[in-house]
């Protein structure tokens, strides 16, 4: 489903992607972690290009990712986001956020978006808050509507870049039930987290990051059982506590 | 009602205490004490120099004199609203090529918002009251003076304008693009409604300057409220109370804008939609 090859990218002198070679298959579900600054979340930002590479290759599909204009948004429509910051849209109601896209990019008709809308809603346990705005909603509830946001355009494949990093503790696993209903459905997904709980439960390969680099990428059990590089053993570590 | 929403009054200003208000209650007490003295003082200097005289006033118990000077508010209100619709067209055009990244679009833009802010309004007044004929560009009077006006303001227009887009959170933008949705859409759904929302308070204060800006229509000869003025001062050698009067007006029309202004952030912030 992603594959990508030898990718390089740099701020300025910054080296903040070293050689990554990574693919994620249909039905997938790869958790990365590793230190913050270790470039986990710029790798999944480069996947719909919110961030462009320096030089490798990004296949979709078998298809190199488009560089801009048309095709690249025909791409990054069949790519579902999830941000840190939620990032619904603050001007439009949490029914409006789900259907704009579906309405403008996929030309779907209002009572057909409203009804797939509503629907996704629910699934995600917002329904009732469906004609208030996102500042009114809890940050729990606002990283679900962003999934439904997303879930609206039928993905072939979701991104998950921090989830839960803003949310307060009591919110946190109403938001990953969410994301392991989704896993358990078959949904192909890449998902950056601190949470080792979740990604313990929820990850067919565990991907570990540090400066940039792929360390390791292995099956969760024997990851976090005998991780296989000492780097990732001292970050196992710190993290216990 | 959102513990997020902090004014700028709050980061500011500390809560006064007990000496400080006292304090405060002082100078308030003796500033409008001051401010009665000096208004009984001029109405004072009025009545010495003869300004209190029916014979320049009885012509306000006249229904045409109220008439004439309503005439003249519709065309203020009438070139001031058509400057401000053209000014804002002009200004979103501007900005748009301000941010759109494209050099050679980038540069013009920049310089005509540049131009247009810092040359005065009354210059592109005689420049469409005197140049522009020369070259056979003849404009009825109400153009002559609300060209000018929007010309004048269109680049803060524009330069406001920029800053609510700056406003808005670059994850409004990366959220509306991943969702598959090309720039220029993202642009017209997501990013400038915001950003428009954000600036509907400095785009009513530049409207203030517009209005004010419409009292150049005495040079081009449009009967707007001031040139309407005029035309009564002369008829009844009444200078003072007339331009008293339009002044009251001038500045009902003003605060009425400000408070509308003031009102909208307000709103804004209680129901909580930005």
């Amino acid at each position: 489903m992603i594959e990508i090859k030898k990718l390089n990218k740099y701020y300025g002198d910054h080296h903040v992607l070293k050689d990554i070679d990574l693919s994620v298959d249909k039905g997938e579900v790869v958790v990365i972690i590793g230190p913050s600054g270790s470039g986990k979340s710029t790798l999944c930002r480069t996947v719909n290009r919110l961030e462009t590479i320096d030089s490798g290759e990004i296949l979709i599909e078998g298809e190199p990712l488009p560089e801009d204009g048309k095709d690249l948004a025909a791409i990054r429509s069949k790519i579902g986001m999830v941000f840190q910051s939620f990032n619904l849209f603050a001007h439009k109601t949490i029914l409006e956020n789900v259907t704009l896209a579906p309405v403008e990019v996929l030309h779907k008709s209002h009572a057909e978006a409203k009804e797939e809308a509503m629907r996704l809603l629910k699934r995600v346990g917002v329904d009732s808050q469906a004609d208030k705005y996102p500042i009114q909603l809890s940050g729990g509830q606002q990283q679900r509507v962003a999934i439904a946001r997303s879930l609206a355009m039928n993905p072939k494949v979701m991104l998950f870049d921090e989830p839960t990093s803003a949310l307060d503790p009591e919110m946190i696993n109403e938001v990953l039930d969410v994301m392991t209903e989704l896993a358990d459905d078959g949904m192909t997904m890449m998902i950056v987290t601190h949470e080792m709980n979740f990604a313990k439960q929820v990850s067919d390969r565990v991907v570990f990051m540090d400066d940039g680099r792929i360390l390791e990428i292995n099956t969760p059990e024997k990851f976090f059982s005998e991780p296989g590089t000492d780097r990732a053993r001292d970050f196992l570590e710190s993290i216990k506590n | 009602m959102n513990a997020g929403h902090v004014s700028i009054k709050d980061v500011l200003y500390e809560e006064p205490g007990p000496k400080l208000k006292k304090r405060i209650k002082a100078v308030t007490a003796m500033s409008t004490v001051l401010i009665i003295l000096l208004f009984a003082l001029m109405v004072h200097r009025f009545y010495i120099t003869g300004q209190l005289d029916g014979k320049y006033w009885f012509f306000f118990g006249r229904l045409s004199t109220w008439r004439f000077l309503f005439r003249g508010l519709i065309g203020t209100v009438e070139v001031a609203l058509t400057s401000g619709v053209l000014a804002f067209i002009l200004g979103f055009i501007l900005m748009t090529g301000r941010i759109s990244g494209k050099k050679a679009a980038v540069k013009i833009c920049t310089a005509l918002i540049e131009f247009t802010r810092g040359v005065p309004t009354l210059l592109f007044v005689y420049f469409f009251f005197l140049v522009a004929p020369q070259f056979g560009l003849k404009l009825a009077s109400f153009w002559k003076i609300t060209l000018p006006v929007a010309l004048s303001a269109c680049g803060v227009v524009a330069e406001v304008l920029r800053s609510g887009v700056n406003a808005v959170p670059k994850g409004q933008r990366e959220a509306a693009l991943s969702l598959g949705m090309v720039e220029r859409k993202v642009f017209l759904k997501i990013v400038f409604p915001q950003a428009f929302r954000y600036v509907i308070p400095a785009l009513l204060s530049e409207l203030v300057i517009v209005v004010k800006d419409t009292t150049f229509a005495y040079v081009v000869n449009f009967p707007d409220l001031m040139q309407n003025a005029s035309v009564l001062i002369s008829n009844y050698d009444a200078m003072l109370s007339v331009y008293l009067l339009a002044a009251v007006i001038y500045i009902i029309i003003n605060y009425l804008l400000n408070k509308a202004a003031a009102y909208y952030a307000g709103h804004r912030k209680e129901r909580s939609l930005l």
